[in-house]
């Protein structure tokens, strides 16, 4: 609901000219359609200074809280559950063997959402029954926050206030959390995921967390407990969309874990070791009470980043052995994938279509993956480190379309550990396949199989190897931006601006070209907010890599005992509403 | 140092490398700089091996004559034949022979790893170039010199056309870039061919090894008071000039300038620079498309905010282990714990352990001797 929610998003934006914190930066950046500016900055408090210098890497998930719920689990009307035919099977899909009692509650909007999504790009239809229900509302309609962990905290930030420093912030003694998700249409109220580096990982209600005047996480659903199934890191985790519930966590050791919060976490977990780590499998839990329900092997190293499609169909891994892979997440196979130019994949994106993948990695290079193709159809230099974050954007219209276009465009940004952030435009047409080289034209190295990137589809389930650099159009960034001097960590867009975050955790709030404008005439907007939302949250993940940290919790807890004030006031102000 | 060793071998347990060995390397006072490189040396493989083979080939020569090359290979022997898996050794005799030789390294001020790899290298060149010259003279020697495929064409600077001789330390370490130069008025390319071992690259904060290399082969332009002397315009021109890699080595060495003199200051200063390296390298600024994949070996660090003291560590890629070398003691480490050596984002910060030489060896099997 960033899109509606009052003036808040002006451009009289008096704490980007003070920008003290980053000398030598410009607050704007321009493009073809006009300036982004920058105007809000987000960042945890002053105490907590660096003390955990690169032991863990700020992620940062955007959180919509709607309105409260009329009751604490209505069961979905089953009208709502046949307005989208797609969604409507790939939910049927994925409930496999599992228990069939769900509610597919809250999945009209998504019907919504995917129906627009056919185009690239996001229309206002898709009105909800479910949105906007007349229930009392626990808040004052500035329900978007920004979540964001560093060191051993997670802080919690309203995005559409001035304020710099977090409302709450949640402290955790036993290990620091690393990954984050956040799923707007959960039923039970467990809408928060977050993942520890010792592997525990939690399920909460933010709600209860903004509630809450303490500094430990309250309610919580506790999984993997002390790392009873894992121990390794948790990298990435992700709410299986419309899966009810589900969600999947990814390791450092190559495992990633779906689990179910309507189970409890307790019950026999063991898997059966794995035989072969360079093998994909995929291990179900022996009792139907267990949590996990299951377990896939994916690569022999780190698990960097997952992602699934926007209908739930997909999921993407990126991983340490600089494999993209993508798995038909109901049917647990393999479908295709393929590997980096060289060195690792740190991060990767849908986009809302559904047809292509950006992966960025330690090769420097944004990767655009088409599904169609089976195959990286352009590589993006103009990083100068490693790419760390990479999204679409999926509020972007190219100018002086018709909306029928042949050609579609899709816009998409990239952050790196340059500390830039670069936006590209990526038009089908004008990827021209390079010029064949002669056959036998290398005489010092064959590797045999490269040359045959642009002739084959590659057969399902098989994994393509590292394309030769010339067999890979190229394209050149729109607009390459210094925003931040730590090293970047993510990215992610919302219907008025573009966030980015560095390691360090501070974030940077880019408003969009004319947007006040907009915005001031834009009240019917409102109808829309529930489809909107869903495709705002589907971008909004900023995934980084988070390496492996020592164990230096409990370090300094000064910083901890001393909550910024203004987040007492901010408690004051909800409760009086 | 037997605790530290037996805690090393019980963290890697079943998993120790058959005929492995990890030994520290005691310190004689500011000789760190020496012992990371020799870690780095011996955990590359086939340096090692056709060490230890020029060892066990010619036992006669070590009898006649030390030099720093059969220093070495006695102390890579001594370390390969220990009865136990891990410990210290004394590389005592090296050191000597080092401070006999070369009077750099004779103090006990802070000495530069990559100055002392740079002569240690050169100097193995330099006496198995000897060895073979002085075998020539001997016609019953068995192995005559092979002949570079397509190494440096120009003539030496006495005249004496000679051909150079390739010896297994060039296999290993040697590529030849080509810097090209295009002249813009006639734009003749002048194209000339320099051999090297190791790769010195300029770094910038918040970079990476791969944008390095960009910039090291990135076009410059030859002007105003840097005109080119162009051949077939006999005249001083604006020019175009670039280096590429015409043939990328097997061990590819790279330095990281992190020690930049401060014109202003008239004084050396460390550059802390976040330079990020790939545990996978490809090399694109080569003449051909060649794609052929490095894997990273070995990384010499330097701890310290200064460029006169501070101290060398290295970590060491063994049997897909990470180790982590400071002089006597080796501990094993976390592969992801490699990422604490690139360099700080800010000028100013606590951690000073920052990468500085980088092994890589390639991937590539076909083009091994």
């Amino acid at each position: 609901m960033i899109n509606t929610t009052n003036g808040m998003m002006s451009p009289s934006s008096s704490s980007a000219a003070n920008n003290a914190q980053s000398p030598g930066l410009k607050t704007y950046f321009k493009t073809p359609e006009g300036r982004y500016k920058l105007h809000y900055e987000k960042t945890h408090p002053a105490g907590l200074l660096h003390y955990g210098h690169g032991k863990t890497v700020t992620q940062v998930t955007l959180a919509h809280l709607k309105d409260k719920p009329v009751s604490a689990s209505p069961p979905a009307p089953p009208s709502s559950y046949s307005t989208g035919g797609g969604v409507r099977s790939a939910a049927a899909r994925f409930l496999g063997g599992s228990n069939g009692s769900r509610a597919l509650s809250f999945v009209g909007g998504n019907g919504g959402s995917k129906s627009v999504s056919g185009n690239g790009r996001i229309g206002s239809i898709g009105v909800s029954s479910l949105s906007n229900p007349t229930g009392t509302s626990n808040f004052d309609g500035k329900g978007t926050y920004l979540i964001f962990n560093v060191g051993d905290a997670i802080f919690i930030c309203d995005l559409n206030t001035q304020d710099k420093d977090p409302i709450k912030s949640i402290h955790f003694s036993n290990s620091n959390p690393v990954c984050h998700a956040f799923d707007p249409d959960a039923k039970d109220g467990h809408d928060l995921l977050i993942g520890l580096n010792s592997g525990d990982v939690y399920s909460v209600s933010l709600r209860q967390q903004l509630l809450d005047l303490g500094k430990k996480l309250v309610g919580a659903q506790h999984y993997n407990k002390d790392g009873c199934v894992n121990s390794s890191r948790c990298t990435s985790i992700a709410w299986v969309p419309d899966g009810d519930g589900a969600f999947v966590v990814a390791h450092a050791d190559g495992n990633l874990f779906v689990y179910e919060k309507s189970k409890e976490g307790a019950g026999d977990s063991s898997f059966p070791v794995i035989k072969d780590q360079t093998q994909f499998s995929v291990a179900h839990a022996r009792y139907s009470k267990s949590n996990p329900i299951s377990r896939w092997h994916i690569c022999p190293g780190s698990i960097n980043g997952v992602a699934f499609s926007t209908d739930g169909a997909y999921i993407a891994t990126v991983g340490r052995d600089g494999y993209l892979r993508v798995f038909d997440f109901s049917r647990e196979q393999l479908i295709c994938g393929g590997k980096s130019y060289y060195g690792a994949l740190l991060c990767c994106a849908w986009s809302v279509d559904g047809k292509y993948i950006l992966t960025g990695g330690e090769d420097d290079l944004v990767q655009v993956w088409s599904m169609e193709d089976r195959k990286v159809v352009a590589w993006g230099e103009g990083h100068n480190s490693w790419v760390s974050g990479v999204a679409f954007d999926p509020f972007w219209s190219p100018p002086n379309s018709d909306g029928t276009g042949e050609n579609v465009v899709y816009r998409f940004g990239s952050v790196g550990q340059d500390t830039q952030l670069l936006l590209w435009d990526l038009e089908m047409d004008e990827i021209v396949v390079p010029l064949r080289r002669c056959p036998g034209g290398s005489p010092t190295f064959s590797t045999g199989s490269q040359s045959s990137h642009w002739d084959n589809a590659c057969p399902v389930g098989t994994l393509q190897p590292a394309p030769s650099i010339r067999d890979v159009p190229k394209l050149s960034p729109l607009v390459a931006h210094r925003v931040h001097t730590d090293p970047l960590s993510g990215l992610m867009f919302t219907q008025e601006s573009v966030l980015t975050a560095c390691r360090e955790g501070h974030i940077k709030i880019w408003t969009r070209p004319g947007v006040a404008e907009i915005q001031s005439s834009n009240s019917e907007a409102l109808l829309s907010t529930s489809s909107k939302d869903k495709q705002l949250l589907l971008s909004g993940k900023v995934g980084g890599n988070s390496y492996k940290q020592n164990n230096h919790q409990d370090i300094e807890t000064g910083g901890i005992e001393n909550p910024p004030c203004k987040y007492k006031t901010a408690m004051a102000r909800i409760h009086i509403y | 140092m037997g605790a530290a060793g037996s805690k090393l071998e019980k963290a890697l347990g079943d998993q120790f490398p058959e005929g492995e060995r990890y030994f520290g390397l005691e310190n004689f006072g500011n000789t760190c700089y020496c012992n990371s490189v020799l870690q780095a040396l011996y955990f590359c493989v086939p340096f090692r091996e056709q060490l230890l083979d020029y060892y066990t080939n010619n036992k006669n020569l070590a009898d006649a004559e030390e030099n720093l090359l059969t220093c070495l290979a006695d102390l890579f022997m001594q370390i390969s034949s220990q009865k136990k898996k891990t410990g210290v050794i004394a590389p005592k005799r090296f050191v000597q022979r080092l401070k006999k030789q070369n009077e750099l390294f004779r103090s006990y001020m802070h000495q530069d790893a990559h100055e002392f790899l740079n002569f240690l290298l050169n100097e193995l060149v330099d006496i198995l170039e000897k060895e073979a010259s002085a075998s020539k003279s001997d016609p019953e020697t068995s192995s005559p010199p092979e002949k570079t495929a397509n190494g440096p064409k120009t003539a030496q600077a006495n005249g004496i056309q000679k051909e150079p001789l390739v010896t297994w330390v060039h296999k290993n370490f040697q590529g030849i870039l080509t810097n090209e130069t295009r002249c813009l008025r006639c734009e003749t390319v002048t194209a000339r061919d320099e051999t090297f071992l190791d790769l010195s690259l300029d770094i910038e904060q918040n970079s990476s090894i791969t944008s390095c290399l960009k910039n090291f082969s990135s076009t410059e332009t030859l002007n105003a008071e840097d005109k080119f002397f162009c051949d077939k315009c006999c005249s001083l021109q604006e020019a175009q000039k670039r280096m590429k890699i015409k043939k990328p080595p097997h061990i590819l060495v790279i330095h990281l300038k992190r020690f930049k003199y401060i014109e202003q200051l008239g004084r050396y200063k460390k550059l802390s620079y976040r330079v990020v390296f790939p545990l996978e390298l490809k090399l694109s600024n080569t003449v051909e498309d060649a794609d052929s994949e490095y894997s990273l070996f070995a990384v010499v660090v330097h701890v310290g905010s200064g460029p006169n003291h501070g101290h060398y560590v290295s970590l060491v890629k063994s049997h897909n282990h990470w180790l982590f070398f400071d002089d006597e003691n080796v501990e094993m480490i976390d592969e992801s714990s490699v990422q604490t050596f690139f360099g700080s984002a800010q000028e100013y910060s606590s951690n000073t352990d920052h990468g500085y030489i980088l092994f890589y060896e390639s991937l590539a099997t076909n083009d091994k001797s």
